[in-house]
Order: structure tokens, then sequence, then C-alpha cells
């Protein structure tokens, strides 16, 4: 990335009077009103990544994914010694590759979950959006009760804790296939 | 960071101008150490973390989609003005009146509350690797409010910068490039230097 910033309509690069400003000021370049917050991370110079050592002295611990370098930490998930090469530090914990790989794949680690389906959105479609075409509703009832059930301990959105959304779409599915059944009650009883 | 710590910075919003109806809609949350930005995209939702120690810096932007807005809710609005001057002139004619009345309500709400929103913006976040455009800030007040709530996050994780100190730093960056011999110059696309 470029040390400088430049002002997103006219592409000029910008050296001062727009920046850390209480209100939008013009920009120098083009007078479109802007107001740019800088804060001391953009000057700070990435550190390169460290090199791993290599094993110095017979019998030191040594990477367990590179036997001749020396081991530096231990993984947080699995305990096997890592060098510098292998160490992925996030947060204040130090975990191997395949942890990584293994946290985010299963969901472990939540600062790397990236995506989730919602499944008590889904449940509550499967509810609702038949209305429109009352009949579906013999088929899709059924399907809401399956997947609010199926899904109810999967993991909701990163910001929506409650599960109301499956508690509706279950009250739903339940009162369709309630209608239903009295529906199909009344047809046997009127023609027997 | 505990997911259940989130406090909400802005609702959904479409992420792109002028689009009424569409798949995706995003929202900024604030975390512990961190904003998210949520974007929900049918039954999906996709989450980016931008921890406050990374955020290099906020760019706000005025731009001209309140008085597109206003020009596009103004037409509907003035006819259905014209309607209900007709049907006030006309006797009994109530039915219409009541219409024109409705219809003039309808028209006068989103035209309202486009202007008692205040100024369009577009505010972008940059980091050392990106550059995300946070497509739920669109009203210069409400980006000031969110900027406000976490400015203090960010200048506890960084520090701060007065004006001064960033506009020198900008004009220490910028002098190697402006100095730069015609060989080491830098290409014809990149963005000109204002003295």
């Amino acid at each position: 990335m470029s040390a400088l910033l430049a002002c997103p309509k006219c592409r000029a690069w910008l050296l001062e009077g727009v920046f850390n400003r209480p209100d939008l000021g013009p920009c120098p370049s083009c007078g479109i009103p802007l107001e740019i917050e800088v804060f001391p991370a953009f000057f700070r110079e990435i550190s390169p990544g460290q090199s791993a050592q290599p094993v110095m002295v017979e019998g030191e611990s040594s990477c367990f994914f590179h036997p001749q370098k020396k081991a530096v930490v231990p993984c947080a998930g699995c305990g096997r010694f890592l060098c510098a090469l292998c160490d992925c530090e996030f947060g204040k914990e130090h975990f191997c590759p395949a942890c990584l790989e293994a946290g985010k794949s299963k969901g472990k680690i939540k600062a790397l979950d990236n995506q989730r389906t919602r499944y008590d959105n889904i449940a509550l479609a499967l509810a609702l959006l038949p209305f429109l075409i009352f009949y579906f509703t013999i088929v899709t009832a059924p399907m809401t009760l399956y997947v609010a059930i199926r899904y109810w301990n999967a993991p909701r959105g990163a910001v929506q804790k409650s599960r109301i959304r499956f508690i509706l779409a279950i009250i739903i599915a339940v009162l369709q296939i309630g209608g239903w059944t009295t529906f199909f009650i009344l047809v046997a009883t009127k023609h027997t | 960071m505990d997911e259940a710590n989130y406090k909400r910075l802005t609702r959904e919003r479409t992420p792109r101008q002028f689009t009424i109806a569409t798949v995706s809609r995003v929202s900024l949350w604030l975390g512990g150490d961190h904003l998210l930005l949520v974007e929900r995209s049918g039954f999906t939702e996709t989450y980016k973390r931008f921890y406050f120690r990374d955020i290099q810096a906020i760019t706000i932007q005025k731009t001209s989609r309140r008085s597109v807005w206003n020009g596009v809710l103004a037409v509907p609005l003035a006819i259905c003005l014209f309607g209900l001057v007709v049907s006030l002139t006309s006797p009994r004619n109530t039915t219409g009146m009541v219409v024109s009345s409705i219809l003039v309500t309808l028209t006068l709400i989103p035209f309202l509350l486009n202007n008692l929103r205040g100024p369009a913006c577009a505010c972008q976040l940059r980091t050392a690797v990106q550059t995300e455009d946070l497509g739920s800030l669109s009203r210069v007040r409400q980006t000031q409010k969110v900027l406000e709530k976490i400015r203090p996050l960010i200048v506890a994780a960084q520090g701060s910068l007065s004006p001064e100190e960033v506009a020198a730093r900008m004009h220490q960056a910028a002098s190697p490039q402006l100095g730069a011999t015609p060989t080491e110059a830098p290409p014809a696309s990149a963005p000109p230097v204002l003295s």
C-alpha cells in the first residue's frame, strides 16, 4: 500500500487540509468535501517475518514440521513444537498451520469464522413464503419443522443470538400442519 | 471476544447506491477490539473484522446521492400535489381528495426522510492490506456519530495524531517521490502529487 492517501474522487494525493479535522473540508484538487481520519497505524512499518533458526546443538528441540529448524514455541492446539516459520500467532496464542486450518473449518476459532449459513432464516422463509400459494404449505410445513429441529443447535449469526426465528417458524409450521390435519379430518368425516 | 458482546452501529442497508431491491445487505457492529462488517446475502452471512490496532484511516466523502434522490422523489410528489390541488378545487370530490392526500403522504414521507437524514456520503476504511467500503454508513451525520464512538477505541489501541503531525508525516512521505529523478518517477497512471 502507498504511504500517501489519495482523494477518492480525483485520485490526487492529499498532503494536508483534510486530515483529522472535526468536519468535512474540501479536497485541494477537486474541491469535493472530505474528512479523513488518519491513525498512527498508517505510518507504521510492516515488520518482515521471522526466519527459522537451524538447530545448532545436538538434542535441541526442533520443529515438528522442519526437524532441522529450532523450535521456538509449542502449538496451543496440538502441542507440537514449532519453528518461527510454522508459528502462526493468533491473538495471544500460537498455532501450527494445521490447527489453524482445523479451527477455521470446524468453527472452533471464532475470530476466523467469516461465513455462516442462517438456518433460522431458511426455516422462517420456508414457513412464511408459501403463504403466497397456500397449497405449498402441505410440503413446506414439515420441511420447516425438519430444518428448525435439525439445525436448532447450529451456530446462528455472529451478531444474532436468539432462536426467535426458529421458534416463530416452528409455531407457524405447527399451525399449518394443524390446519391441514383439521382439513383432512373434516373431509374424511364429511365423506363418511 | 465473546460474540454476544457486539453492539449495533448501523442498521442493515444495501451496499450500493440507488438499489431498492437487492439480495445483499450490510451492517456494522462494534466488538471489544474490532469492527465487524456483516454482509447478508440470501441465507448466508459473511463477516469482515477490522481490528482497532490495524485501522489506518477512515475516509468520509460527501456525495450527491441526497440531491439525486430528491430529484427522483420530487417528480411523483409534484404530480400527487397537483392532483391534490385539483381535487381540492373541484367541489364534491371527496374520494379524489382522500386518494390524493394518501398519495401525497406516501410520496412526502420518503422525500422528508431523505432530507432529514442529512447530506449523503461514502465511507471507506483503510488497513495495511485493504480499502473497504462501509456501505452501511451513507449519511454524514450518522457516519460522524459512528466515528465518535470508535475513535476513542482506535486511539486507545494506537494513539492519536494531530492534523499538523499527519500533514508533516505526509509531506515527509511524499518528499522522496516529489524529489525523485525521472527514472524513479511513478508511472503515468499514478495519481498526481499536490504541492
